[in-house]
């Protein structure tokens, strides 16, 4: 894994001791696709984090929010000093997002699944409305994916021809402790989505697959990210505690130390 | 009123090029020039309310102004969350126009009614709800508050009132008439049933059209008499909440004239309905008798 990922995995870690809350499986299976976007991928800076011609990320999946702090503290536009009072009764910062505390940097009030994709299918219909350049990425998770307002938004995505959608599935296998949902990728082919698939740890190949799927041919696209719950910490891996659970002290320093040996 | 509205949009459409309309099936005859020459702004989107109101809320975000047009209980029951999370908590606008409350489809059954609309509404904070009498009041109250960036609900009904159509403005009720026996809340299309039964009596009237915000400034000038007669188009005690808070630590004697809070489950025309939840001049004349004695 490289230093960047562990160092996000790092920060998460301590967000979530400081509020004492979050679902670090779930941050930790999406945080390299939330850095990879970031990073390499959408016009985005915290200088130009207004500015209306910005890309837009959208976290649909709220419970891994604790993913995208992290990368918003390393790109600049927050320092973890910022959030020492995450979670406290009158902090900007808590497990999820509320967007009216924020200018910049948080470009949505995440919490309830199903929301983050009809809402970034909208900011891409209206950035077409207003020939503006924005690209809408949308982080989901694969169970999110029961919620029928996934499936209205692909039909209004494909419909309306949103090029500038794309919808990232952090494809971790929730589901599958759910329901049979057959092929994921199919699924979002048949609803007239150009669909990619990446693995969701590989920040290179997360490039490059984010970098095909720009193709302005009238189709949304998907990229499906292959992730594992927890990934960077073994324990976290093996033990489904940590689907919601908070690292006090001395776990703190045990994750800290498993990340970085990772 | 659904025709003023939808000539609205016709107008709207052509001349705001930041407005969006979305329909949900319905009404399209009256805007087919619009649905064929603003394909972008326009739409017959779908039958999928929960997501339309995640669409709109992100058109909202890029500084659209979006307009929905559907049938009221899916409007704002289907999407109590999106109304909620997508609209309310992230302080974004749309105009939310409903059609078919309380009972103008009266032979559809409990699906198709919607009494509850109103309460359901006012409960979650940051959403205004209209309820215009007659055509004249829904362009008044659309024109003075579609662009206002909030979540504002117009119910629009087919049943407007025929006789009396004062000037109204959002947010304000409109004095009737003052008397000093007793305060008559007259909502929406109820207006020309109260006025029939309370002309000659020396009662005040108040007409409400907007039932969020409630101006209860006006009602605490007109409610000496602490006797109050609500006479609304909705599920009963809709209002009472505004109704106390407006008059604070006084005591006051209430009746009601509204639906009774049940499962409806006749069919009929919309007069037999009103008549049969005693919505009628005659209801509101003997509840008044009762109240002021």
């Amino acid at each position: 894994m490289e230093q960047i990922s562990k160092e996000l995995r790092k920060t998460a870690l301590r967000l979530s001791h400081i509020c004492q809350d979050g679902n670090l499986q779930s941050v930790f299976s999406c945080l390299d696709i939330v850095w990879a976007l970031y990073d390499k991928v959408m016009n985005w800076s915290p200088e130009t984090a207004e500015d209306e011609n910005r890309d837009f990320f959208i976290i649909s999946k709220g419970q891994a929010t604790l993913a995208l702090f992290p990368v918003l503290i390393e790109k600049g536009m927050f320092t973890l000093d910022d959030m020492k009072n995450m979670g406290k009764f009158d902090s900007r910062f808590c497990i999820q997002t509320d967007v009216t505390k924020f200018r910049g940097g948080v470009e949505n009030s995440a919490g309830s699944l199903g929301h983050g994709m009809p809402f970034g299918a909208g900011l891409a219909a209206g950035s077409k409305i207003q020939g503006l350049p924005s690209r809408v990425y949308v982080l989901a998770g694969d169970g999110e994916f029961c919620e029928g307002t996934m499936w209205e938004s692909c039909i209004f995505a494909s419909a309306k021809k949103l090029d500038n959608f794309c919808v990232v599935v952090d494809d971790n296998d929730s589901v599958g402790a759910m329901v049979d949902m057959g092929n994921m990728s199919a699924k979002l082919r048949a609803f007239g989505f150009d669909v990619f698939s990446a693995d969701g740890h590989d920040l290179a190949a997360l490039e490059r697959t984010f970098a095909q799927a720009k193709e302005p041919d009238g189709r949304p696209k998907a990229v499906v990210a292959k992730t594992v719950r927890g990934y960077g910490s073994k324990t976290m891996m093996e033990n489904d505690i940590w689907f919601h659970k908070a690292p006090n002290k001395e776990e703190l320093a045990m994750l800290t130390k498993e990340v970085e040996r990772f | 009123m659904r025709r003023a509205f939808l000539h609205r949009v016709d107008e709207m459409i052509k001349n705001e090029p930041d407005t969006v309309f979305f329909t949900v099936d319905i009404g399209m005859w009256a805007i087919r020039d619009v649905l064929r020459g603003y394909p972008d702004r326009c739409m017959n989107v779908g039958i999928y309310e929960d997501g339309m109101f995640g669409f709109a809320a992100g058109l909202a975000r890029r500084g659209l102004v979006p307009t929905i047009f559907g049938i009221q209980p899916y409007l704002t029951e289907r999407t109590l969350e999106q109304i909620k999370m997508d609209f309310a908590y992230q302080k974004l606008g749309v105009n939310v126009v409903g059609t078919g409350a309380a009972v103008d489809y009266p032979k559809y059954g409990y699906s198709h009614y919607c009494a509850e609309d109103v309460g359901a509404i006012k409960l979650i904070p940051g959403c205004e709800f209209a309820a215009p009498g007659t055509a004249k009041q829904f362009l008044q109250l659309f024109n003075q508050s579609y662009r206002n960036g909030k979540p504002t609900f117009f119910r629009v009904s087919d049943h407007p009132n025929r006789t009396l159509d004062p000037d109204v403005e959002f947010g304000k009720a409109n004095v009737i008439k003052t008397g000093s026996k007793a305060t008559v809340i007259a909502v929406s299309v109820l207006l020309d049933a109260v006025m029939e039964a309370c002309a000659d009596e020396d009662v005040t009237v108040l007409y409400y059209t907007t039932l969020e915000p409630f101006d209860r400034e006006t009602l605490a000038r007109n409610a000496g008499s602490g006797k109050i007669l609500i006479a609304e188009p909705e599920y009963r005690g809709s209002l009472l909440y505004d109704i106390h808070e407006a008059l604070p630590g006084r005591p006051l004697r209430i009746a009601q004239v509204a639906f009774p809070r049940e499962i409806f489950r006749n069919y009929g025309t919309y007069d037999e309905k009103m008549r049969y939840y005693g919505l009628t001049a005659r209801s509101i004349r003997e509840k008044l008798t009762d109240l002021i004695g």
